[in-house]
């Protein structure tokens, strides 16, 4: 089956590609090079003036794993006025700020989106992850390994066990909970927050274990650098939504000591202390810092104003925040004394001076990072606001005037503390392209998506150049899944089933003798219970698993 | 002019949602535009004239006739205007409504009242479990408006209500007025066990001692003039209670086990 996509612009970062009026031809799910004159094209798409994008790669969103769950459940208020009618190729669903699994992928892909990863994979929650994801249609998934508050590795840490131990535990998690990433939340806050800490600085003592979110970070930092995975260790950094964080953020960059960090939804971590209200933008620093720092990069976590959820691992800063709850009501809990989880539902209101300046901090820091290759365009999906609202962000970024004019509409008082009328950058359709598809599949190590090449998986979004980038966003033409048409119009045509992309660094297994004891000792289940198999996510036909290469993109600078 | 009337033709095999089916939504609609709107039929959508022969114009009358238990929020979020159910009505009756009045000619199903903030609910039959409570996810129950219940109701009736009056001419199931914030339930039948479990605050009058739990304690008879004006003001209402005139009650607080503001009074 050879199929043709005749005539669209095109826009490949990765092969420095434009805007160029090109061809595009697919072969059984992979991209090709021009065929042989005499070979026949089975079908062609005329795709004269479309725009021409790889799929796009959404790198940081909590589709699946326990807090979802738990977030449905406490907001039937959410699926009610949301719900999603079953038709002859849809399952029905229902949700806004925590939609169903099904709904999830349909709409994913009706926006242009073929892959999307869960950040905060919790190992010992994995199975119900991996089987979430499993009922997400269409589009790729993966996880990234939450760990760093887990008492086997803090044991190790407080034992100043040497980094080739930690390396292998690193990669014994990520085989026995089939991930492609590491991430760490409030490094070490989590625990802390089991020995009654409530707050944990980048150099305080988990009272506990006397290790230092510092250590924490350096340890894993290295660790997934030296295990060559492509994803930098996944930073959600200590005091989320704290005013004055910035400093805790800055200083956070400078903990890895040069070993490539990706810091997380860092909008919630941009906040200074000036003013009269004590809480003010700290993007012009945060930006600079990411410009300087090479072994940087960040996503936004942008909030938009509506009502949403917040879904985090960090139960410390969620229990701060749970009295804030709108509608008032929370879930802070333990899973499996291993990891921790916090849910407080949440509306943002553009006449809130707090979360009017947030809007802004969160543009301000996409508008001052020169590159976009380390700056990523997210909402941290359901924490800012739902998926469902990238197309109005892309708006954002790419439309000054709109951009101002819903600014004019903000609390006046927030306003007077912004800069962001002052700056005039526009993004590109070509920075754009970059930021949701070529630099994403670059950090997460997704070597054959994300770009138009020869042998990339033929995952393809074609849009009408429309000068409104929210309607352009929201419904593509035509959206191809390895190579099949699965949205048309803005609808899908066609349900398929996404990879599960993994990396399976190498380590030594005779670590498991350790962790067979510890899991014996301490565990609710058996470690081998603990692993979640390939075969295991293979089954029922609902796509398999893909392991990416294991080798390092970005590397070690300073 | 003629009520809006809404007569079920189709034999509901799943649940119909009517939400949509209410004097402020259908104002200034033609009768094509109304036959049009989807409601919501199980997992589909349906338009409202493949489930119901519509006639009749005025849009602030509308009546279902032919209703089964089978259509669910009738009346919901109601602003303004009348809505008669000939036949019995589906569960989420009243849900969040506001204002205006709603009658129903037989009986209904489970969660009527829920979220109701004004306007007079009048069931002519009985009614099924949870009147006046919060739905799942919701910490608060029915916030105000009055609900006249002719027959009986079921279980957990003013579970978690926050506000108004509902009237129960029959008797009520287990656990009236559990984990009531507060509020009016008057019952002139009898109530199951557990009457008043985990209540906050609110008042309960009942005509029968009803079995008590050991978290509700006696405080004695009294004589309390707040009674003869509340029952004052019921005398325009269609209900029993509007014949009433007591003011003296043995009163039980409770449940001290949840601060014990609330008080159950049965008349003397």
């Amino acid at each position: 089956m050879l199929i043709k996509l005749s005539g669209g612009k095109v826009y490949d970062p990765v092969h420095q590609v434009d805007g160029k009026v090109m061809d595009i031809y697919i072969r059984d799910g992979r991209i090709v090079s021009r065929p042989r004159d005499d070979e026949t094209i089975d079908q062609t798409y005329n795709l004269n003036g479309k725009v021409v994008m790889a799929g796009a790669i959404d790198m940081h969103t909590h589709i699946g794993g326990g807090k979802v769950n738990i977030a449905r459940m406490m907001l039937p208020e959410d699926h009610r006025a949301d719900p999603s009618q079953h038709s002859a190729l849809c399952r029905s669903g229902c949700g806004h700020a925590a939609p169903s699994t099904f709904t999830t992928g349909y709409r994913y892909a009706e926006m242009g989106y073929t892959a999307a990863f869960e950040p905060a994979l919790s190992p010992v929650n994995a199975r119900q992850s991996h089987l979430e994801m499993g009922d997400t249609p269409i589009i790729d998934k993966g996880g990234y390994a939450m760990i760093g508050s887990d008492d086997y590795f803090l044991r190790m840490l407080a034992a100043k066990k040497d980094q080739n131990a930690i390396n292998d535990y690193v990669a014994w998690i990520m085989h026995a909970s089939q991930a492609i990433g590491i991430k760490v939340v409030n490094p070490g806050g989590i625990n802390a927050f089991k020995f009654n800490q409530r707050a944990l600085d980048l150099d305080e003592q988990n009272s506990h274990y006397q290790v230092t979110p510092r250590e924490v970070l350096k340890a894993l930092s290295r660790a997934v650098h030296e295990l060559r995975v492509p994803h930098p260790l996944h930073v959600h950094g200590n005091n989320l939504g704290v005013p004055g964080n910035m400093e805790t953020t800055l200083k956070t960059m400078g903990a890895s000591e040069g070993y490539p960090l990706h810091l997380t939804h860092i909008q919630f971590h941009s906040y200074g202390t000036e003013g009269d209200r004590k809480f003010s933008s700290g993007a012009a620093q945060i930006a600079e810092a990411i410009n300087k720092n090479k072994h940087i990069s960040a996503d936004v976590g942008q909030i938009l104003f509506n009502q949403t959820v917040t879904a985090s691992g960090d139960n410390m800063r969620q229990f701060a925040n749970s009295t804030l709850g709108s509608p008032r009501k929370s879930v802070i809990m333990d899973i499996e004394c291993d990891s921790g989880c916090g849910v407080v539902p949440f509306k943002y209101k553009d006449q809130n001076f707090v979360n009017a300046l947030q809007w802004a901090i969160g543009l301000e820091i996409f508008l001052l990072t020169d590159d976009p290759w380390r700056i990523f365009l997210t909402t941290d999906h359901p924490n800012g606001a739902p998926f469902t609202s990238y197309p109005h962000l892309i708006k954002l970024l790419m439309d000054k005037t709109f951009r101002n004019d819903m600014f004019t509409t903000l609390n006046l008082d927030a306003q007077a503390m912004s800069t962001l009328t002052s700056i005039d950058r526009e993004y590109s359709l070509y920075d754009i392209a970059i930021m949701t598809r070529a630099g994403a599949a670059k950090l997460v190590g997704l070597h054959d998506r994300g770009h138009l090449g020869d042998g990339a998986g033929a995952d393809i979004t074609v849009y009408t150049d429309n000068p409104d980038r929210e309607k352009m966003f929201e419904k593509p033409d035509y959206v191809f899944k390895d190579g099949q048409l699965v949205v048309k119009d803005g609808q899908v045509v066609k349900v398929t089933w996404g990879h599960t992309h993994t990396v399976k660094p190498e380590f030594d297994r005779g670590i498991e003798k350790d962790i067979k004891k510890y899991f014996d000792t301490y565990h609710t289940m058996s470690m081998e219970n603990f692993k979640v198999s390939s075969d295991e996510i293979a089954e029922g036909g609902r796509g398999g698993i893909v392991v990416q290469a294991c080798e390092g993109r970005r590397e070690k600078s300073l | 002019m003629s009520a809006l009337t809404f007569t079920l033709k189709k034999d509901l095999i799943q649940k119909l949602d009517v939400s949509p089916l209410t004097p402020d939504l259908l104002a200034d609609k033609t009768h094509a535009e109304i036959a049009s709107t989807l409601l919501w039929y199980g997992k589909k959508q349906i338009a409202a004239g493949e489930a119901f022969a519509i006639t009749g114009i005025d849009t602030n009358k509308i009546v279902f006739d032919q209703s089964t238990s089978k259509i669910d929020h009738i009346g919901t979020g109601l602003k303004t205007g009348k809505i008669t159910v000939n036949g019995h009505a589906g569960a989420f009756l009243a849900f969040n409504m506001s204002n205006g009045n709603i009658t129903v000619n037989g009986n209904v199903a489970d969660f009527a009242a829920s979220g109701m903030a004004g306007g007079l609910l009048q069931i002519n039959g009985n009614v099924g479990d949870y009147l006046g409570a919060a739905i799942i996810g919701d910490r608060k129950g029915m916030k105000g408006g009055i609900v006249i219940v002719k027959g009986n109701a079921g279980e957990r009736t003013g579970d978690q209500m926050r506000r108004g009056i509902i009237l129960i001419e029959g008797n009520v199931g287990t656990y009236c007025a559990s984990r009531m914030l507060a509020g009016t339930i008057g019952v002139l039948g009898n109530v199951g066990e557990y009457v008043g479990y985990g209540m906050r605050r609110g008042t309960l009058i009942l005509t029968k001692t009803p079995k008590l739990h050991a978290t509700i304690q006696d405080c004695g008879t009294h004589t309390l003039p707040f009674l003869s004006l509340m029952f004052k003001s019921f005398s325009d209402l269609p209900s029993k209670f509007a014949q009433m005139n007591q003011n003296r009650a043995q009163r039980f607080a409770g449940d001290i086990s949840n601060d014990g503001k609330g008080e159950i009074l049965v008349l003397r």
